[in-house]
């Protein structure tokens, strides 16, 4: 299978917005968590939890442009336009390019928003704007709508496992030479519904800050969106590469990756994954682990690829965030292998590794 | 890529309206029998009893979404058709690609009315909803292997799913996928279609100059598309092939059509060119044919250009719109009209539109040939087009 | 507030046109297209203003495209509903 390319990242979220903001937060070694306010039977609860601001977008669009789109798809565009950017294309010929868009959640926001408008008003009082905006593709229509991109238009939900599926198929394309570039990214929303889910499976007590390898239920409410600019394998400049995509489910064993590389995590502070992800990882490999900088949510395992290219291009991993627990820890340390296995985990058997690396550049 | 076009399709699943499995559908579609109703599951306040297209008799198991026993339903048929169980698929690295608009959206509205009256709802149907993510639990009750993907590309998710399967197998990331489309019917995408006004409060009437919009339908319809070396080594018969997969984004609005067709022009295109097979191939083609008063418009001018003089029809007459699922059982029921040379009547037409770029047919039709075209166009601009033919299928 | 206050601060509010205020409408001007730019959603979203904030069913768009015209249009439809 044919090696592909990350030329851009875009990147919004609690640690601001764009690839330099998500790599100074990295080597910070902090996120930024501040609240969700929920409301529920006692009372409105402040949850922490990692919050995104699109303020820039408007930087790329005209304000009026924007006066249907959600913070859903304001988040995505940000991150598209970021990762247009960073790559060099904004304002090129986009006609061949594909955009494949991973949610976990969709818009839970305009979901609710939309029943609201029947809970409220009646069944007759159903809003149009909010039933169109509550799809799972509005955020990759309004992409493809103010990008003016042709290409094929993807989005892909599996909950936890949505961001490597969705990648398997923007791979192919790729390797099919259907498009020439891919914009792929993830998003992901605070909503009320996620707090109330938040609230209602690990409260009352509510961590503030992720330590995804303690072993305890520390998960924080990420948001935000990640994404990044693919084309095929050539000669030009890019971060990295992405060698190999698996995804499916084990009912023997665990996942093996291939050589030496530095395992990346994908434990966000959930209890019941933790056990899973320790075992998984052969015994003296080098781990990583960047949750604690973005938040839990599904969209984050395009935020680890972003973290992997930045790792790869400055040939420096960053210091894992919340290391209680875990045998490395302590500054930015040069990278001692040439590839990284982004590993995620979900349910009670699937597993996705994608191996990026800087091999022939 | 791995392998070349085109891809086997070794086994067929369907169920909606018209039957619970592919056979009664087609004597259903073949009699021009259809039965759209006031829905009988869910009670709406709108003065007009809007019809839908109900999976008769069809009872989901309480842990599970309707959507995903649905797309159980129809994958069990398709397996069985393709002579594969669990026995035979151990070992096989299988997928499973499956579209859906219902079925992964976090949407419940007794959930959000308790919540929102200040209660603190029990988390059991958010919780449904997230065990019920339609292709984990077709790969978790067959214990499959291989990648998992559920395509929310609003209408044309099913079409697409069965679409990005063939990328898998041509890949040689799997042996096997199983792949298709399912969606159920239910409150919140009753009034959110009849909000946007295109929905016919008579039985729907794709093409026809007085057509109004769709009704909704619910149901699944699965295809397996298996590898020539696993077809080889088990000796699994293709009922058909995939012979090409186009899609293409309008750009162009969320909700509405490009008037020109531009995206669907390029998917055709697209689909065509993966097997070089010339429009002249083309035997007939499934058109999505919602009855909206656009896409009809839309869609029928671009055939009109592109595959002139080509019988058309729209089977959402039978089916109604059953949204992500349109395009995987428009996909099933196109591998069984080719498979008996003809193709049923498109129900509800009966008034040529001369605003339009040519009518349906409107009686059993013989065809001549072994190629066809079935295409879907859904909110958002996603054009998206498959090529099925039967030459060489046994 | 008279008919056609009410409407125009409907459309800035409810169809987010956030860089106008409702005095800035003119009450001749079309309301899709050129004039204050809506287009087919916002049409629809309109009926179901028109039905929560006024009362009024509008059957379908045949009916809607008349009134739909400017505010002028709207208020005089709504009125002649109202009354009748």
């Amino acid at each position: 299978m044919m090696r592909i390319a990350i030329k851009g990242i875009g990147a919004v979220g609690g640690f601001g917005c764009g690839a330099a903001d998500l790599a100074a937060a990295l080597a910070r070694g902090v996120g930024r968590v501040t609240g969700l306010v929920v409301p529920t039977a006692q009372g409105e609860l402040q949850l922490p939890a990692y919050r995104a601001e699109t303020e820039r977008l408007e930087q790329f669009v005209p304000k009026r442009a924007l006066r249907r789109i959600d913070h859903y798809s304001k988040m995505a565009l940000l991150g598209a336009y970021l990762a247009l950017e960073d790559g060099g294309l904004l304002g090129s010929d986009l006609s061949r390019l594909g955009v494949v868009v991973a949610s976990g959640y969709g818009a839970t926001s305009t979901t609710f928003a939309f029943l609201d408008s029947i809970i409220g008003d009646g069944d007759i009082c159903a809003s149009p704007t909010h039933f169109a905006n509550s799809v799972h593709n509005a955020a990759a229509a309004n992409i493809s709508i103010m990008l003016g991109a042709k290409g094929p238009s993807l989005t892909v939900s599996q909950f936890d496992m949505s961001v490597p599926s969705a990648l398997v198929t923007a791979r192919l394309w790729l390797a099919e030479a259907r498009v020439d570039a891919v914009l792929f990214g993830a998003v992901d929303e605070a909503s009320d519904l996620i707090g109330y889910l938040q609230h209602r499976r690990c409260g009352p007590r509510h961590a503030g800050a992720i330590a995804p390898l303690a072993g305890g239920e520390s998960s924080v409410i990420g948001e935000g969106s990640a994404f990044l600019l693919l084309t095929r394998k050539d000669d030009t400049p890019s971060y990295c590469s992405i060698d190999a995509v698996e995804t499916g489910s084990l009912y023997h064993g665990e996942y093996s990756a291939p050589g030496d590389p530095l395992w990346l995590l994908g434990a966000d502070g959930r209890r019941e994954l933790c056990a899973r992800y320790r075992a998984a990882v052969p015994a003296q490999s080098r781990v990583a682990c960047y949750a604690p900088i973005y938040g839990s949510m599904p969209a984050a395992g395009a935020f680890d690829l972003a973290a992997a290219a930045l790792i790869l291009r400055s040939g420096r991993a960053y210091p894992i965030a919340g290391a209680a627990g875990c045998d490395m820890h302590g500054n930015a340390v040069p990278l001692e292998t040439e590839s990284i296995c982004s590993l995620r985990l979900a349910g009670d058997n699937e597993y996705a590794a994608v191996t990026l690396s800087r091999r022939g550049e | 890529m791995t392998h070349p076009w085109p891809v086997a399709i070794t086994g067929l699943g369907c169920i909606c309206a018209a039957g619970n499995d592919l056979e009664s559908c087609m004597e259903a579609l073949y009699s021009g029998r259809r039965g759209p109703a006031a829905p009988s599951r869910f009670t709406s306040g709108h003065p007009t009893r809007y019809p839908v297209f109900e999976a008769p008799g069809f009872e989901e198991p309480p842990e599970l979404l309707r959507t995903s026993a649905l797309a159980l339903h129809a994958a069990r048929e398709a397996l069985s058709d393709a002579g594969l169980d669990a026995g035979s698929l151990e070992g096989v690295r299988v997928g499973v690609c499956v579209g859906t608009t219902v079925g992964s959206a976090l949407n419940n509205e007794q959930f959000c009315r308790d919540y929102r009256a200040g209660g603190d709802p029990d988390l059991a149907p958010i919780e449904r909803i997230l065990r019920s993510n339609p292709a984990s639990v077709i790969a978790r009750e067959f214990k499959l292997t291989g990648p998992c993907q559920t395509v929310v590309n609003a209408c044309a998710s099913g079409t697409d799913a069965v679409g990005l399967a063939a990328s898998w197998i041509r890949s040689g990331a799997c042996d096997a996928v199983i792949a298709g489309g399912a969606d159920e019917l239910g409150r919140i995408t009753y009034n959110g279609f009849i909000s946007l006004m295109i929905t016919d409060e008579s039985p729907c009437k794709p093409f026809d100059a007085n057509r109004k919009g769709l009704n909704l339908g619910e149901g699944a319809g699965m295809l397996v598309l298996e590898s020539e070396e696993l077809r080889a080594r088990r000796g699994g018969r293709a009922r058909s092939f995939l012979l090409g997969y186009g899609s293409a984004c309008d750009a162009h609005h969320l909700t509405a059509p490009k008037p020109d067709g531009e995206g669907l022009r390029a998917a055709i295109a697209e689909a065509l060119s993966c097997c070089g097979t010339p429009a002249q191939a083309v035997s007939f083609v499934n058109a999505h044919g919602t009855g909206t008063p656009d896409n009809d418009r839309v869609e029928s001018r671009v055939l009109a250009d592109l595959l002139p003089g080509v019988p058309f029809l729209s089977t959402k007459g039978y089916t109604g719109h059953t949204l992500g699922a349109a395009g995987a059982i428009e996909a099933v029921f196109t591998v069984a009209c080719l498979e008996r040379g003809r193709i049923p009547a498109s129900a509800g037409f009966s008034t040529p539109d001369p605003d339009l770029g040519g009518t349906p047919v409107t009686g059993c039709t013989g065809i001549a040939g072994t190629v066809a075209l079935s295409e879907s166009l859904a909110f958002g601009g996603n054009n998206s087009v498959i090529l099925l033919g039967t030459r060489g299928a046994k | 507030m008279d008919t056609k206050n009410k409407l125009k601060r409907i459309l800035v509010e409810d169809l987010n046109l956030e860089e106008l205020t409702p005095e800035e409408i003119d009450d001749s001007a079309p309301l899709f297209g050129d004039g204050l730019g809506l287009d087919s959603l916002d049409a629809v979203e309109l009926v179901v203003l028109v039905q929560k904030h006024f009362g009024i069913e509008i059957k379908d768009m045949e009916e809607g495209r008349t009134a739909f015209q400017s505010v002028n249009a709207l208020a005089a439809y709504i009125e002649a509903r109202l009354a009748a």
